[in-house]
C-alpha cells in the first residue's frame, strides 16, 4: 500500500524555501519537537528556533533550519511561516561557525549595556546554533 | 515674431530638461527594478499568512476564540486609515488618486476618521484637506528593511486595543504592473473576512496566486472541509497574541513594498511622457527656429537686391 502523503511548505518573507510532498515531518514548537503525519487534525503552532525534520515518499530525509515563525496543519497541507529558514545541504558549516562566534563575543560585550540590543544578539546567536544543529543532523544522516 | 537668437536659447533650455528627465527616468527604472523583485518575494508569505488569519477568524469555533483583535465591533464610532504616499513628487498622479481614494471613502461612510500618514509628499498633500492626521512617518526610498513598519504597526495595534479606533483601515497603491497601479484601500483590523466594498483582496491580488477572497474560501475547502476548527498549541490565547501582531506587521510591510515598486514605476512613466513631451517641443522649435532663419536670410537678400537695383536705376 502507498503511503500517505501530505503537502508541506515553508516560506520566508524572502522566499518560498520549500514546496514537497512528505510523509511525516517534525517540527521544535514552543511546548517541545512534534511530529505530523498526514490526517492530522488542524493545528496552529509557534515555533521556535531549531531543526525541522521530514521524511519525504521514497522514506529519504530531510532537513532544514527554522529561526522561529508558525505552522498551519491542515487536512491535505502543512504551512510553516518561518521567519528564515534554510536547508542544510545549504548551509555552511564555517559561515555559521564564525557567525556565532561574533553573536557570542558580541553578547559578552553587551551584556550590561542594552536590553533591546542584547536580545537581538540572543535571537542571532540561537539562530545560528539552529543552524549549526541542522548542518550537523544532516551530516549524521549522510553517514 | 520671435527672433530666431530667442527660439535658439528655449531649445536649448528644453533640451537641457530634457536630459533631466531622462536621467530621473533611468534612475526610477533602477529603483523600480529592486522594489519589483522585493514585492514579489514577500508577497507569498504575506498572503500565506493573511490566509492563515482570516481562516481563523472564520472558523467553526471562531466564537469562542476571543481575542482583542478580532472582536468586530457593533458601532463604529472612529476610524483610522493608514495612508501610505511617496516621499517625492514627479510621480504622475500617484500622491493624488490615493488620497482621493481614501477621502471617498471617508466622504461615503461619514464615520470621524483620523489619518496616518506614511511618505512626506503625502503628508503636505493630505494636509490640504483638511483631514485629521495623528501621526507621521517617513520612509525609506529604496532599501526598505521589517522594522520600517514595526512603529506604525505596534501604534494602531495599541490604538485600536486601547479603543480609539473600532476599525483600521490601509490606502495603498497595488502594484499590478509597472503600467498599472490600482489605488485600494483595505480593512486590517479587526480582522474581517466578510467585509463590504473595501475588502478588495489580499495584498497584492494577483492572477498567478489568485488571492481573493474565492482563494480564501476554496483554501477552506479544499483543505479544512466545511466545520473546521484549529487546535492551538501552547493555547489559543498564545499562538494568537504572537501570530497577529505580526501578521499585521508583514501586511503592512507589504503594502508599503506594493507602493513603493507602484511609485517608482508611476514615476518612471510620468518622466518618460515628460521625456517624449520635451523631445515634441524641441522638434517643433527647431522648425520655428529654421523659419525664422531663413526669413531673416530672405528679408536681407531682399534689402541687398532692393540696394542693388535702386544704384542701377
Amino acid at each position: 500500500m502507498a503511503k500517505k502523503t501530505i503537502k508541506f511548505e515553508v516560506v520566508t518573507p524572502e522566499k518560498v524555501v520549500l514546496k514537497k510532498q512528505v510523509l511525516q515531518v517534525t517540527v521544535p514548537t514552543e511546548d517541545g519537537e512534534i511530529t505530523v503525519l498526514p490526517e492530522h487534525i488542524p493545528l496552529m503552532s509557534i515555533l521556535k528556533p531549531g531543526v525541522i525534520e521530514m521524511k519525504l515518499e521514497e522514506g529519504e530525509l530531510e532537513v532544514m533550519s527554522v529561526s522561529g515563525g508558525f505552522i498551519e496543519v491542515m487536512r491535505d497541507k502543512i504551512i510553516i511561516l518561518a521567519d528564515t529558514a534554510e536547508r542544510a545541504d545549504e548551509l555552511d558549516e564555517a559561515r555559521i561557525e564564525e557567525a556565532r562566534a561574533r553573536a557570542e563575543a558580541r553578547k559578552k560585550e553587551l551584556e550590561n549595556v542594552d536590553e533591546v540590543q542584547f536580545a537581538n544578539i540572543a535571537v542571532q546567536l540561537e539562530k545560528e546554533m539552529a543552524r549549526l544543529k541542522a548542518l550537523t543532523r544532516w551530516r549524521r544522516l549522510k553517514k | 515674431m520671435t527672433s530666431a537668437k530667442e527660439i535658439k536659447k528655449r531649445i536649448k533650455s528644453i533640451s537641457n530638461t530634457k536630459k533631466i528627465t531622462k536621467a530621473m527616468e533611468m534612475v526610477a527604472a533602477a529603483k523600480m527594478r529592486r522594489s519589483v523583485e522585493a514585492v514579489l518575494r514577500t508577497r507569498t508569505y504575506a498572503n500565506l499568512g493573511w490566509a492563515t488569519i482570516l481562516n481563523i477568524s472564520e472558523s467553526k469555533d471562531a466564537d469562542k476564540i476571543s481575542h482583542p483583535l478580532l472582536e468586530k465591533r457593533k458601532e463604529v464610532k472612529k476610524a483610522l486609515i493608514v495612508l501610505i504616499a511617496s516621499n517625492r513628487g514627479l510621480c504622475g498622479g500617484f500622491n493624488s488618486a490615493i488620497i482621493n481614494k481614501a477621502l471617498a471613502s471617508v466622504k461615503k461612510h461619514k464615520i470621524p476618521t483620523d489619518f496616518i500618514i506614511i511618505g512626506k509628499r503625502g503628508i503636505s498633500i493630505a494636509s490640504r484637506f483638511g483631514q485629521n492626521i495623528i501621526s507621521e512617518f517617513e520612509k525609506n526610498d529604496s532599501s526598505l528593511i521589517m522594522t520600517d513598519v514595526v512603529a506604525p504597526a505596534k501604534m494602531i495595534i495599541n490604538d485600536f486595543l486601547e479603543k480609539k479606533y473600532d476599525k483600521v483601515l490601509m490606502a495603498y497603491t497595488d502594484f499590478i504592473s509597472p503600467a498599472k497601479q490600482v489605488p485600494r484601500m483595505r480593512q486590517i483590523l479587526p480582522v474581517d473576512i466578510a467585509n463590504e466594498d473595501e475588502y478588495l483582496g489580499v495584498v497584492g491580488k494577483s492572477e498567478i496566486l489568485k488571492t481573493s477572497k474565492d482563494y480564501i474560501k476554496e483554501k477552506e475547502e479544499k483543505y479544512l472541509s466545511g466545520g473546521f476548527s484549529f487546535m492551538y498549541e501552547p493555547d489559543a490565547d498564545e499562538v494568537l497574541d504572537k501570530i497577529l501582531p505580526r501578521m499585521i506587521e508583514v501586511q503592512l510591510f507589504q503594502a508599503l513594498l506594493e507602493s513603493n515598486a507602484s511609485e517608482h514605476s508611476a514615476r518612471m512613466a510620468a518622466m518618460n511622457k515628460a521625456t517624449s513631451a520635451a523631445s515634441d517641443l524641441v522638434d517643433e522649435l527647431t522648425l520655428y527656429y529654421n523659419k525664422a532663419r531663413q526669413a531673416a536670410i530672405t528679408a536681407e537678400i531682399a534689402e541687398i537686391s532692393a540696394g542693388v537695383a535702386g544704384m542701377k536705376a
